[in-house]
């Protein structure tokens, strides 16, 4: 301990003064609230009235919360259909543009715009694209002689028609993800593959795709966060429905802690999420992951 | 190398020296700031501040009552403040109470929230006062003030405005579709939406609906239809009665199925749509409040005849309709450091004159019992006469219970309703028991220690 305040005195002092700001950042706004949401996963408060000390009854609550368990049932499914879409067509867009085609800055810009737009925007702009009845897209599916297709108004349809939004919206910060290792990739590879007579579908099993294991991982992770957090998308353009099949757990805890007031249960499923998410992470770097 | 330490050594007190100075700058702003303020409220006697709603009707009449407020009382002076932007009203005040920054006065209370604010010791306890019930009983019928009793037996808020829930109509699709009547009971509803949702291009696709809905299934979406047509149903029953349960009842069952049948047959839109479809002439009938004749008079194009008629009932009701009143009251809160001065304030807010005001700036109806009869208010209603339907259905309306988890079981409602109404995938009478158990869950979770 002397020591370690000897080696304070003697160090140089401005460093922490340079630090001091985003050290007072961290505390109020990360290890304080994280701290608070351990301490209220213990209470029952709901803002105004005194904490009430509850043990871990709120944990009892979430393993019996049928709706949470759906609501993470429900972000998986997202999942299972937001990420491959993503890459898949990431993956695709970028090739096409690491060729040499005309007006490639422009496309490359154009993909990315979305990226930069509000989610609130996007998610209102595609619930007049998803409308039922006066919806463009189904009003150009009715013209060619097909039944109407109810995006957001089926329990069915409505979790697929916000991952296929969700992929448009994020779609070009991946593409330049993909872009950047696709750049990286030696063309002595693909030309030593041409002369030994490799054709184009094994020049992308053998060398794009296993070249592009670590941007792979990237965006496999990145994607995974992002759709785990989902919560704009239901929020703005379904509330969760129909019939709970948009609900998110993020939303779910969200409506658990500002429109219930259950703090404290809403700090619990928070931590429980969390710790979801980082299963889950640890799973696709295992399988993922190649030296 | 020596000189070269030195110089930076300089030039890292030079920076010390000024981070500091510029921190004691800030202090001094802040302690100059602080002191303003006190001088400012010592010169000028009480300052209490008020905040009122954030839709700019309630802005206007709030501004113009506390300027001819402010223009005759020097020693108390009122500050007006919008209350800050959020998802809704109850969330901010809700922070606020948390964060002791409440005003003295808000004149947007919710009544389905008071239990919280009251159990937080937010709140000043209004019969303190001794005029107190004498006063609002002049205005307010008693029956109607007796809603308003907190959960300990006292009062926490003036009851102000109502917005009595009806059924605007174009009259115009009512008579190009050939309905004749005004529709009063379910089967009277139902019939007049099938003459009225067509397709009028031979599109294939509808063009004119009876009316639409929000489906969405957020809690408080259910007020204006379920809910409205729940206490027109049930005769004016809430769904609570004192802390007992009632909604699983008969009532609820009609609603549910009736709702389910609307959907069925796509009387009912379950679009969104671009603008306000009942001014484009999409939707014959509009669940609403007063404040939609406002809108739509502000807003209709030349030739746009509309009228207005109470919530349709079931087919056996007799007796008068009620209605879901959606009513916004007035508190003072325990921050404040004037509680007199305050309630002076809050008296004045309620007079037969603030009424007029309250009327004529935003179309909302006061809550008060001579409403059609006080000659004050005569001009007003020959002027308006659409809202004579409004102030006649006031006394005939309901609020909410003030229950604690009266959001939760909405929200259980509202997903049993969507199930039921919208989707058509669960019997009535199964949808209205589920969501009775649901909320028979929730308030054993909120209420176990």
């Amino acid at each position: 301990m002397r020591h370690f305040i000897k080696e304070i005195k003697s160090s140089e002092k401005s460093g922490y003064l340079m630090s001091m700001p985003y050290v007072v950042y961290f505390c109020i706004f990360v290890a304080f609230p994280l701290a608070f949401s351990f301490f209220l996963i213990f209470h029952k408060w709901n803002i105004v009235t005194p904490m009430e000390w509850v043990g871990l009854r709120n944990f009892n609550r979430l393993f019996h919360d049928i709706q949470f368990i759906k609501s993470i049932r429900n972000t998986l499914v997202f999942l299972a259909i937001h990420i491959p879409l993503q890459i898949s067509i990431a993956l695709f867009f970028a090739m096409q543009l690491n060729k040499k085609i005309i007006f490639r800055g422009f496309f490359r810009a154009l993909f990315f715009l979305p990226v930069i737009v509000s989610g609130v925007v996007i998610t209102i702009l595609w619930e007049q694209l998803y409308s039922y009845e006066t919806g463009l897209l189904n009003l150009i599916i009715t013209r060619f002689g097909f039944a109407r297709i109810p995006w957001i108004n089926s329990p069915e349809w409505a979790m697929p028609s916000i991952a296929i939004m969700a992929t448009w919206k994020n779609v070009g910060l991946y593409i330049i993800l993909f872009l950047v290792g696709l750049q990286g990739i030696p063309r002595y590879l693909y030309e030593a593959a041409e002369i030994d007579g490799a054709k184009p579908v094994q020049r992308f099993f053998y060398i794009t795709i296993p070249a592009l294991n670590n941007t792979m991982l990237l965006v496999i992770i990145l994607s995974t966060i992002g759709g785990f957090s989902l919560f704009i998308e239901p929020f703005v353009m379904t509330g969760g429905g129909p019939m709970n099949s948009t609900l998110s757990a993020m939303l779910y805890i969200y409506n658990q802690a500002f429109y219930f007031g259950h703090m404290g249960y809403a700090a619990t499923l928070g931590f429980f999420f969390a710790f979801i998410i980082l299963v889950v992470i640890l799973i696709q770097k295992k399988v993922v992951e190649r030296e | 190398m020596q000189m070269e330490n030195n110089h930076h050594n300089r030039n890292l007190r030079k920076i010390h020296i000024s981070v500091i100075g510029l921190f004691c700058l800030l202090c001094v702003f802040q302690l100059c700031e602080k002191r303003q303020n006190g001088n400012q409220q010592k010169n000028s006697g009480i300052q209490i501040t008020y905040w009122c709603s954030s839709n700019q009707d309630e802005i206007d009449l709030a501004q113009y009552l506390v300027d001819q407020w402010n223009m005759v009382n020097d020693s108390i002076k009122v500050k007006m403040q919008p209350i800050p932007a959020s998802q809704s009203a109850e969330e901010v005040l809700l922070a606020a109470i948390a964060a002791g920054t409440t005003p003295d006065i808000c004149s947007n209370m919710w009544p389905g929230a008071m239990d919280d604010f009251i159990a937080s010791g937010g709140l000043v306890r209004l019969d303190q006062f001794p005029d107190f019930v004498d006063y609002i009983s002049e205005r307010v019928p008693k029956d109607l003030l007796e809603t308003f009793r907190g959960p300990d037996g006292h009062f926490y808020q003036i009851p102000w405005k109502s917005n009595p829930i009806m059924v605007v109509y174009n009259k115009n699709i009512f008579r190009d579709a050939g309905v004749d009547f005004i529709p009063r009971t379910y089967s009277e509803y139902i019939e007049a939406g099938r003459k009225i949702t067509r397709d009028l291009d031979g599109d294939g696709n509808f063009d004119v609906w009876l009316s639409h809905r929000d489906t969405k299934p957020i809690w408080w979406q259910r007020f204006f239809d379920y809910y409205t047509f729940y206490i027109a149903a049930s005769g004016g029953q809430t769904l609570f009665d004192g802390s007992q349960m009632i909604f699983n009842n008969e009532s609820s069952v009609r609603v549910f199925d009736f709702f389910q049948q609307i959907y069925k047959e796509g009387l009912f839109a379950k679009t969104t749509f671009v603008g306000d479809a009942f001014i484009l002439g999409k939707l014959a009938t509009q669940i609403a409040g007063p404040w939609h004749v406002s809108h739509v008079e502000k807003f209709r194009p030349p030739g746009f005849e509309y009228g207005i008629f109470p919530v349709p009932v079931p087919d056996d009701y007799k007796g008068q309709v009620y209605t879901f009143g959606d009513f916004k009251n007035i508190s003072i809160f325990g921050t404040t450091k004037h509680p007199e001065a305050t309630y002076a304030f809050a008296k004045y807010l309620v007079t037969a004159e603030a009424d007029l005001k309250l009327l004529e700036f935003t179309l909302q109806i006061p809550i008060r019992d001579d409403l059609t009869e006080n000659p004050l208010f005569e001009d007003f209603f020959k002027e308006n006469p659409n809202m004579v339907y409004f102030a006649e259905q006031a006394p005939y309306t309901r609020g909410m219970d003030g229950v604690s988890d009266l959001k939760e079981i909405f929200d259980a409602i509202s997903q049993e309703y969507e199930a039921c109404a919208i989707f058509n995938r669960r019997d009535p009478a199964v949808a209205v028991e589920n969501a009775a158990k649901r909320a028979k869950v929730i308030m054993e979770w909120n209420r176990s220690r």
